[in-house]
């Protein structure tokens, strides 16, 4: 890498000594002539060409691309002369606006930022031959009426647009008419004396616009070249600047720069300005300034300037002007650091002259600008350009391997922040470097970091590019001014990270909690969430997010706050899954699964919807908020673990429902795929995950544990845990016990008594285990038996209903239906309850033997409720669902833990980690649900 | 044995003072070694007033009579501004000791301080030094005094931070004085204060809700209907996310409450629901038995867990509190304990079978008897109706009927409150028609 890169420096080296010989000699020698102007620059072009690289095809190319250039502007020039002879203004007036065209061709190839003199001439040309035509109008109105109606419209539009036209070459055109021959020199002369207003020029600056458009591509191409093409322009413009400033450094005073600047800055925004063109001629300025603040004040210009390098919203910004940005940002954090007198602040309206101001100054000293937005923006371009990026190919990883130098910059500005005291933007920064942190597991981060610490012996850690624009301001300073304001490296360049991911990501979000706002602070709280998750510490992740009330607020916040809940959910999800916590991980990911959009949900690729038709403005919305392939969940692992759980409620429960038609389903997707599933007529091997757990239901459903388990073990996302083994061993046990207890409810009727010893060798259970099971199961009232205990086995009693009593029990059921829709039609035309009336309980929920069961269960109660409303109602559909299922009151558990929370207020909502209190938490689980459903209303908008 | 321990967990919830009851009991326990704890004391009165204590402690934990200087200059300084304080707060207190005077207070407190300071010239300055008195003598250890001067100052106090402060100051005072009704008075008013009163950030309330609840365990534990207000206390939504949030190990007494209090059985499900979502930040032997109980029904579990439990209960200073009777002395809470929590094994063992072999059954419940005892102790149950069971004494087993509910009677039932309700409904319908006819 080294070796390569010094030879390129040689390379740009000579490049550059070839160039400032032609400088010179352009001015003193330039041969006189008609063309002359572009016959010189194409035999410069052909000298550099074949000196520089010979090895290099691509400037071939361009060299005869130019000649083509030339060759057809001098074809449009004889047009015009044909067309004067006849008097044809149609076509004088075509050619005129081709030859307009082909001047920024020509401009572009050329690199020139003089107008060739060819085209001078044309203009010369046009104008006398129009004033003829005009005054021979004028004289004669014979001519005129001679002329053709569209011939005679055509000379008048021409009159016009060559006389706007020309107005902006007036002076290269009185130059001309004064000397038509050998004008070059002073047509040179004045393009330097006016260089100021080159930039102003709009026709110009456009052409300066494409040409550095084709550079970046050029770059890009081939980023080693790049070096050099940048080096060569560099020295070009140069050419405008130096003459500025070349003459004699020390008559550059701060106010020639600060002019300058201004300049600049003004011409920024306006249309035609070339963008790349102004980052360099303010990468010039900041050597050339006076004071450190000054300095500063241009560098931050370049930086903003580079922003405007990439204008669409969808595109990123190039990478190696991304880098170039990031180096520039930390000589910014340099300056700061030792100047400490200097502020960057864009609160208050700054005076003119405060960046007058020397090294030596005492006072504080005020420079305009945001430094926390500046790095909003970085990380917003390395995201677009992750998500640009086709993440299949090794450019993907190299720019993954940038990270490091974000979290530099990050890390650089974040103590910067916290030294002078702003604790807020702090804040904001630490979230930046949070949202990078957060979804690593261990491996990933110690890779990263170990990256990082690689990169950082080698003296040359950023990237190839970077060195050489490093090196090219060496070997510039050597030529051109040198740097009037020296800063050393100050700041470090290389991100320190501690030992274990969770250290840091302690530290970040110890101080969000402190000093963020609202949004930061819920974010950070959901980046730890996530953290937790994936550590595999559920329970710490789990009272995070009851505490913070999060999902009471989710759905108000932005969409890309949505979308880092809903993958937090996921991965809580997984996390409870890996745990063991069957019920806990269905109850976070259903949601997810609730409406086949998971891919939406998660932003994790476009998903199509059939009914729904987007319009491109939301499809290019959602491609914006898409993930980078790195932070992906793995869906096919998030699915199989939801239907998996959901197989293992549901399949039991579906067993009861046999006997007890008030169950309600756990999982109503899970219910529709088993159905779908079981319409077909031949079943295949399983396939897809979903098959997988297909087969699995039916060999659970007959009680066949091993069969199940057999099938799930062979689906290959498994791989994808990091404790497989064990993971695998408690799908195994809980396969197992589901079995036992689905055998025991489906086939318990059939069964006088079974015995101990027969169950835990069907199911290949411990003995104390069945017991805890079968015990449960009679405490609960899900199997009527008993034990005997001396014989050790189940003994079951089994009530046969005659047809008449089950029939009267039906009877008995429905009066009460009938009764309760009685009292709510009555409720809700008088709008009060009936008085003297037990309080209307609801059924099916005191079943809950385990804290943890019923809980969940709860939330989907609740949700299932918004399920149904949603249809109807609109942006506040989640509230509109809460209250109406807090007005059924569900249940005695979940109206407690909402009336501790009403109660509270509001009051609690400010407290995060540790801070406040988990005080009426519990049971807020439902509210998830909210958060979930209306989010996906969100970004269906 | 010092696993169990939690005072090192409750301390910081408490005032200094109340500690030392505490440390006294684990002196008593012998749980830690002498030193150590006398070393605690003597930091613990380090803040205090009460020196002279603090050098007894010191000598008999060096066994010198020397005391280091600082005590003794401590000593001074503390005697100084005991002065300074009583002659501040002399007039007031000189007032307050007039009986007839007192008797002009009304409730009106502007009425008082008006007439106080036209009447005798004492203002602002003196209430206020009453209160730094009264918090004084709390800090020497006289807590009567202080008691006194507290509830006097409330009636004259303006300042409701104050007045609130003055509140603790008076409940600790009572705890230490072991006036258990004053003290439960006392705390039932800082509960209304604390939750009616807006907190300047709801941690502060949670931290008040969480020292209330510390501190009430003395009174809990003590006062003989304690066993009813600490489940009505800690049953509180509020005080439940309270314990939830950040004083887990509460669980503890709640748990031992609800098991020893017979009548508050309904209570069980919630607390259960509690501990196994806590269990990851709390457990000890106590949970640790419902847990096996109600969860995972695992009595073996239980059984060993429940022979922990009372050791954890001997060595809780709340727990473990002992009464001396004649020459015994008892831990009467450890007996209540070990009883119904023996019930509750029982009691769920007969609910999922319905045959048992008694001496299994004795071995389960831990009753070290002899197959004779046991059936004694069963027999006893059945006769007093708390168990439907009959005594299989040729096969030495205990077997339950199983009782179905008669399918008449369950649809009698399912249909019994109908008929009310639908009439109540015609009642409410056809009332307000039958007034409206008449009105016309």
């Amino acid at each position: 890498m080294a070796s390569r890169f010094w030879t390129q420096g040689g390379d740009s080296d000579t490049e550059e000594e070839e160039n400032s010989e032609y400088e010179e000699g352009s001015e003193t020698e330039q041969p006189a002539g008609d063309a002359d102007g572009a016959l010189a620059r194409s035999r410069y072009l052909r000298d550099q060409a074949s000196d520089s690289d010979d090895s290099d095809g691509q400037h071939r190319v361009v060299k005869s691309a130019r000649h083509k250039r030339f060759d057809e502007m001098v074809a449009t020039i004889d047009q015009t002369k044909n067309a004067m002879k006849i008097n044809d203004w149609v076509s004088l007036q075509e050619s005129f606006e081709k030859i307009n065209k082909q001047l920024e061709k020509v401009m572009r190839v050329t690199e020139s930022v003089k107008v060739p003199n060819l085209y001078i001439k044309a203009l010369v040309m046009l104008e006398d031959f129009l004033a003829q035509a005009l005054s021979q109008s004028m004289a004669n109105k014979d001519a005129k009426k001679k002329m053709s109606s569209s011939n005679a419209k055509a000379l008048n539009s021409m009159k016009q647009k060559l006389k706007k036209n020309n107005r902006q070459y007036e002076e290269l055109i009185a130059k001309y008419r004064e000397k038509p021959e050998g004008q070059d020199e002073v047509a040179e002369d004045a393009d330097e004396e006016s260089g100021s207003e080159v930039e102003e020029d709009p026709s110009k600056i456009t052409m300066f616009d494409d040409e550095s458009d084709d550079k970046e591509e050029e770059e890009d191409d081939e980023p080693a070249q790049g070096a050099g093409t940048w080096e060569k322009k560099m020295s070009r413009k140069d050419k405008l600047m130096d003459k500025q400033f070349m003459k004699d450094p020390s008559k550059i005073t701060w106010d020639v720069v600060a002019k300058k600047l201004k300049e600049i800055v003004a011409a920024r925004g306006k249309k035609g300005t070339g963008r790349v063109e102004q980052v360099e001629q303010l990468t010039f300025l900041t050597r050339v300034a006076k004071t450190p603040a000054q300095k500063l004040e241009i560098l931050l210009s370049v930086v903003s300037a580079q922003f405007d390098v990439n204008p669409s919203l969808l595109g990123h910004m190039p990478i190696n002007v991304w880098k170039k940005c990031v180096g520039n940002m930390l000589l910014v954090l340099d300056i700061l650091e030792q100047y400490p007198n200097i502020v960057v602040d864009d609160a208050v309206e700054v005076d003119e002259h405060e960046t007058e101001k020397g090294a030596d100054h005492k006072g504080t000293i005020r420079v305009w600008g945001n430094l926390v937005a500046f790095l909003e923006r970085l990380d917003s371009e390395f995201f677009k350009s992750l998500q640009c990026i086709d993440p299949h190919t090794r450019e993907y990883v190299e720019r993954l391997r940038d990270e490091p130098l974000f979290l530099v910059i990050a890390q650089n500005l974040q103590e910067y922040l916290e030294r002078i005291g702003d604790f807020k933007a702090a804040s904001k920064v630490a979230l930046h470097r949070l949202e990078l942190i957060y979804y690593k597991p261990q491996e990933v981060y110690d890779a990263m970091r170990k990256l990082a610490e690689q990169a950082g012996t080698e003296a040359g850690w950023e990237d190839g590019d970077a060195d050489e624009s490093d090196e090219s301001q060496i070997v510039q300073e050597s030529r051109g001014p040198p740097d009037f304001v020296p800063i050393p490296e100050i700041v470090p360049r290389r991100p320190a990270f501690p030992e274990r991911s969770r250290a840091l990501v302690d530290a970040l979000v110890f101080l969000i909690y402190k000093y963020g706002d609202e949004r930061t602070k819920a974010r950070a709280m959901l980046c730890d969430i996530y953290h937790h998750a994936i550590f595999d510490e559920f329970p710490v992740a789990r009272d995070l997010l009851l505490m913070s009330h999060l999902q009471d607020g989710i759905q108000l916040m932005d969409i890309s706050s949505q979308i880092l809940f809903n993958r937090v959910m996921a991965q809580l999800g997984l996390c409870a899954f890996r745990a063991g916590l069957i019920q806990e991980a269905h109850g976070c990911l259903f949601e997810l699964y609730q409406g086949g959009r998971v891919k939406e949900l998660l932003a994790q690729g476009m998903s199509q919807n059939r009914y729904h038709e987007k319009t491109p403005e939301q499809e290019k919305a959602e491609r914006r908020r898409q993930m980078p392939y790195h932070m992906h969940i793995n869906l096919e692992l998030l699915e199989a673990t939801h239907l998996i759980c959901a197989m293992l409620l549901e399949v039991p429960n579906m067993a009861a429902t046999t006997h007890d038609p008030k169950r309600k389903p756990i999982s109503r997707t899970f219910r529709r795929l088993l159905e779908v599933s079981e319409r077909q007529t031949f079943v295949g091997p399983p396939e897809t995950v979903r098959d997988h757990v297909m087969a699995a239901t039916r060999a659970l459903r007959k009680g066949d544990h091993r069969r199940a388990f057999d099938v799930i073990n062979s689906l290959d996302i498994w791989k994808l845990l990091r404790n497989q083994e064990k993971v695998l061993e408690m799908v195994k046990s809980k396969i197992k016990e589901e079995a036992l207890r689905t055998y025991l409810v489906a086939f318990s009727s059939c069964y006088d008594s079974l015995s101990l010893s027969q169950l835990t060798l069907m199911f290949d259970v411990s003995e104390a285990h069945v017991h805890s099971i079968v015990s449960k199961m009679m405490i609960m009232d899900e199997l009527h038996a008993s034990w005997d205990q001396p014989t050790k086995c189940v003994v079951c009693h089994t009530v046969e209903q005659t047809r008449l009593q089950g029939l009267l029990f039906r009877m008995a059921d429905k009066l009460v239906i009938l009764a309760e829709n009685n009292e709510r039609a009555f409720e809700a035309r008088t709008g009060g309850g009936l008085e003297g009336l037990p309080p209307r309980r609801r059924e099916g929920q005191d079943y809950t033997g385990s804290a943890a069961s019923g809980r969940w269960q709860q939330n989907s109660a609740g949700s299932a409720l918004q399920g149904r409303q949603g249809g109807g109602y609109g942006g506040r559909l989640g509230y509109d669902g809460r209250t109406g299922g807090s007005a059924q009151g569900t249940g005695g558990g979940f109206r407690r833990d909402r009336s501790g929370q009403e109660s509270r207020g509001g009051g609690d909502g400010g407290g995060y980690y540790g801070s406040a209190g988990r005080t009426g938490v519990r049971g807020s689980r439902m509210e998830a649900a909210a958060g979930m459903v209306n989010l996906s209303r969100a970004v269906r908008i | 044995m010092a696993d169990y321990d939690l005072t090192s967990r409750i301390a910081p919830h408490l005032d200094r003072h109340l500690v030392f009851p505490l440390l006294e009991f684990l002196q008593e326990r012998e749980l830690y070694a002498d030193d150590e704890i006398l070393k605690a004391k003597i930091q613990l009165l380090s803040q205090t007033n009460m020196v002279d204590y603090a050098m007894d402690i010191h000598k008999a934990l060096y066994h010198t009579e020397d005391v280091p200087q600082e005590m003794v200059g401590r000593r001074v300084e503390v005697v100084a501004r005991l002065k300074s304080l009583e002659e501040s707060a002399a007039p007031l207190i000189s007032f307050l000791q007039n009986a007839a005077l007192v008797q002009e207070l009304r409730t009106d407190k502007q009425y008082n301080i008006q007439m106080l300071h036209d009447r005798f010239q004492i203002g602002a300055d003196q209430i206020e030094a009453l209160y730094q008195y009264a918090k004084f003598q709390f800090e020497c250890g006289n807590y009567s005094g202080a008691a006194d001067y507290l509830y006097q100052y409330r009636a004259l106090c303006t300042n409701s931070e104050r007045s609130l402060s003055a509140l603790w100051g008076k409940l600790a005072a009572e705890i230490l004085m072991q006036n258990w009704d004053t003290a439960l008075e006392e705390l039932n008013r800082l509960k209304e204060i604390i939750d009616s009163k807006s907190f300047a950030s709801p941690l502060n309330q949670l931290q008040n809700r969480i020292w209330l609840m510390h501190w009430s365990l003395f009174i809990f534990f003590n006062h003989e209907n304690g066993r009813n207000g600490i489940i009505d206390l800690f049953f509180q939504d509020r005080y439940l996310n309270a314990i939830q949030t950040n004083a887990h190990h509460l669980l503890r007494y709640v748990a031992t409450a609800v098991i020893v209090n017979k009548r508050r059985r309904n209570m069980l499900k919630e607390l259960v629901k509690v501990i196994q979502q806590e269990q990851q930040s709390y457990k000890d032997p106590i949970t640790e038995f419902l847990e096996c109980l109600y969860v995972n029904y695992d009595f073996d579990g239980a059984q060993k867990k429940l022979k922990e439990c009372e050791q954890v209960i001997l060595n809780d200073p709340f727990l473990g509190k002992r009464v001396e009777d004649s020459n015994f002395t008892t831990v009467p809470l450890r007996e209540e304990f070990l009883e119904n929590a023996r019930l509750f094994v029982f009691e769920t063992y007969c609910r999922i079978h319905r045959c048992i072999d008694i001496s299994v059954l004795a071995e389960k419940l831990n009753l070290n008897m002899s197959y004779d005892e046991a059936l004694v102790w069963i027999t006893n149950l059945i006769r007093n109706s708390k168990l439907e069971a009959k005594i299989d004494a040729v096969l030495g087993t205990v077997t339950m009927p199983i009782v179905h509910q008669n399918v008449h009677e369950q649809i009698i039932e399912a249909m019994k409150n109908l008929n009310m309700r639908t009439y109540l409904l015609a009642k409410n319908i056809v009332e307000p028609a039958q007034a409206a006819q008449a009105t016309r």
